[in-house]
C-alpha cells in the first residue's frame, strides 16, 4: 500500500515576493504568508 | 521598469528511493511526499508487479488527487526590480586565517580595509530608494569579522531604522561573525536587534584548529567556544546557527554535528567546504563516503529526536505543507537582481561570493546607478535556465544550486556543480525519511 507523509499547503496568494532572500546560512524555508497558521 | 514574466512548463516526475528498509516515492510535480511497500514502489517503477486491487485503488486515488504523477503545469519566476535584500561588507579584514576561506582570509584579493559610516549609509539610502513597494528589507552583516567595525554597524542599524520608519519599511538584520571579539556588551546588541546570527564553528577542537586559525597561526578553538556559548545561553528563542565548515579532511564529519549538539548548541549547520585547495577540496571519489556520513548523521538525528533530546540541523529540515510556492521555488536567490553585496569602498556585486571580481562589478552606491546589462542576465538566471536540471528530482527544492558556485567551478552561472548537486540530492532524501519518521511517531 502507498500512504501520503505531506503535501503542500493550498496557497491562497503565490509569487508574493514577501518570502524571505534565500543564499550564511529554499528548501528550508516556509511561505511568510501560510506561517502568519499563528 | 516592469516585471519580468516568462512561462515554462514542468516536466512531471517521481523520485523512487530506499532509505534502510522504507521505500519512498517523491512526486516532483506536487511536491508531495509518500511511504509505500516494495512491491508498490517496483510497480511505480515500471517493473511487471501484480498489484492487489485495494492497492491499485490507493494509487488511483493519489492521482486523481493530482499527489502522484501530478499534471503539467506552468510557474512564472518572480523577477521583480525592487531590491529586497543587501549584504554589506562592513569589515574586509578578519582576525582569522581560516585556510579554506573564500574572502581570501578577509581580504577579498584587495586590501584590508572596513567600510566608512558614509558608505553604510548611502548603501542604506541605495536600499531604500530601490526597494520600490516592499515594507520589509534584509540587511546583513558581513566580512571577514564584522565585528572589527562594530561601532559602523551600530550606527548603520539606527540609521536604517531611522530611515525606513520614514517610509513606512522595516529591516531584518543578520550578520555572520567568528566568534572571537563577542563580549557582553556585543551580546546584548546582537538580541536586541539582530534577527539571526550565524557564528562559525566547524565542530571538534582538533578539526576546527586545523584550519580556523589565529593570525598567529595557532588554533582558535579554545579563544571562542566559551564565548559562543555565552552568546547562545542569552539568546533565548531568537534565530541563531553555529555554523561550520567540512573539508576532505573530516569525512566523518557527523562526529562535528554531533560534537557541537552535545556542547549544547541545537541549531547546527555543517557545510562541504568552497576551495580548489587540494588537501582540503571535496572531490568525487569522497561522495560514496559523505553519502554514508549524512546516513549516519540522519539515523542518530532520528533516534535523538525520538528520545526527545533533539536539535535542529539545517539541512535536514524541509518543509513540504508549509514551504514556498512555485514561483519562489523556481526563481533561485535573485543575486544580482534583488540582492546584492557592497564592498567597503562602495562598489556594488551580484552577492558576497562575486564581492572583489571585477567582471561582476555592477554600480557603486555613490553613483546610484547599476550596469543593467548585467543585472538583466542575473534577472533572467532561474530554474529554468539551468538545462541541467530539468530532469532532477530535488529542482524545486534547491532551486538550481549557488550562482556563485557555479560560475566558480565550471564558468557558467546556470551551469550546476555534480559535486554539489549530489551532495544536495542525498542530504534531500535524508531530509525526506526525518519527516517521514516525525509524521509516523506524531500518529
Amino acid at each position: 500500500m502507498i500512504r501520503t507523509i505531506a503535501k503542500p499547503t493550498e496557497k491562497k496568494v503565490t509569487g508574493c515576493g514577501e518570502c524571505r532572500s534565500t543564499c550564511k546560512t529554499v528548501g528550508n524555508q516556509s511561505c511568510e504568508r501560510i506561517t502568519r497558521q499563528k | 521598469m516592469p516585471s519580468l514574466f516568462c512561462r515554462v512548463p514542468i516536466y512531471l516526475m517521481l523520485h523512487i528511493f530506499d532509505y534502510h528498509s522504507h521505500h519512498y516515492v517523491y512526486d516532483t510535480g506536487s511536491g508531495s511526499l509518500h511511504e509505500c511497500d516494495e512491491r508498490t514502489a517496483r510497480y511505480l517503477k515500471g517493473e511487471p508487479v501484480a498489484l492487489t486491487e485495494e492497492e491499485l485503488s490507493a494509487i488511483a486515488a493519489l492521482r486523481k488527487e493530482g499527489l502522484l504523477d501530478a499534471p503539467e503545469t506552468e510557474a512564472r519566476p518572480i523577477k521583480s526590480h525592487e531590491v529586497k535584500a543587501l549584504c554589506l561588507h562592513v569589515s574586509h579584514d578578519c582576525n582569522l586565517r581560516c585556510r579554506y576561506c573564500f574572502a581570501d582570509e578577509g581580504a577579498y584579493h584587495s586590501v584590508r580595509e572596513v567600510m566608512s559610516l558614509a558608505t553604510a549609509k548611502a548603501a542604506i539610502d541605495f536600499l531604500l530608494r530601490e526597494s520600490g513597494s516592499r515594507k520589509v528589507l534584509e540587511v546583513d552583516f558581513f566580512g571577514g569579522e564584522p565585528l572589527m567595525n562594530l561601532g559602523v554597524v551600530k550606527e548603520t542599524v539606527r540609521y536604517a531604522k531611522e530611515e525606513g520608519a520614514k517610509l513606512g519599511k522595516r529591516f531584518l538584520f543578520t550578520t555572520t561573525t567568528n566568534g572571537l571579539l563577542l563580549d557582553d556588551e556585543t551580546i546584548r546588541f546582537f538580541n536586541e536587534e539582530m534577527e539571526n546570527v550565524v557564528l562559525s564553528l566547524d565542530g571538534r577542537k582538533e578539526v576546527h584548529d586545523a584550519v580556523r586559525k589565529t593570525v598567529n597561526g595557532k588554533g582558535s578553538f579554545d579563544a571562542v567556544i566559551e564565548k559562543v556559548k555565552k552568546f547562545v545561553r542569552a539568546r533565548g528563542d531568537k534565530h541563531y546557527y553555529v555554523r561550520g565548515t567540512f573539508t576532505a579532511k573530516n569525512l566523518d564529519f557527523s562526529k562535528d554535528v554531533l560534537f557541537l549538539a552535545d556542547n549544547g548548541f541545537d541549531s547546527i549547520s555543517l557545510e562541504p567546504v568552497v576551495t580548489d585547495i587540494p588537501d582540503l577540496a571535496i572531490r568525487e571519489e569522497h561522495l560514496p563516503a559523505i553519502e554514508r556520513e549524512y546516513e549516519t548523521l540522519c539515523d542518530e538525528y532520528v533516534r535523538r529526536e525520538a528520545e526527545g533530546k533533539p536539535f535542529l540541523f539545517f539541512h535536514f529540515h524541509i518543509d513540504l505543507e508549509g514551504g514556498p510556492c512555485l514561483q519562489k521555488r523556481v526563481s533561485a536567490c535573485g543575486a544580482g537582481n534583488e540582492y546584492f553585496s557592497v564592498v567597503p569602498n562602495g562598489d556594488i556585486y551580484p552577492c558576497h561570493q562575486f564581492a572583489g571580481d571585477a567582471e561582476f562589478r555592477m554600480g557603486n552606491v555613490f553613483e546610484g546607478k547599476l550596469d543593467e546589462a548585467l543585472r538583466a542576465k542575473f534577472a533572467e538566471s532561474c530554474l529554468f535556465t539551468r538545462k541541467k536540471c530539468e530532469s532532477c528530482f530535488a529542482k524545486f527544492i534547491c532551486s538550481g544550486g549557488c550562482s556563485a558556485n557555479n560560475y566558480h567551478y565550471a564558468g557558467d552561472i546556470n551551469e550546476p556543480y555534480p559535486i554539489t548537486c549530489e551532495m544536495m540530492k542525498k542530504r534531500v532524501e535524508c531530509a525526506m525519511h526525518v519527516l517521514a519518521e516525525r509524521k509516523s511517531r506524531e500518529k
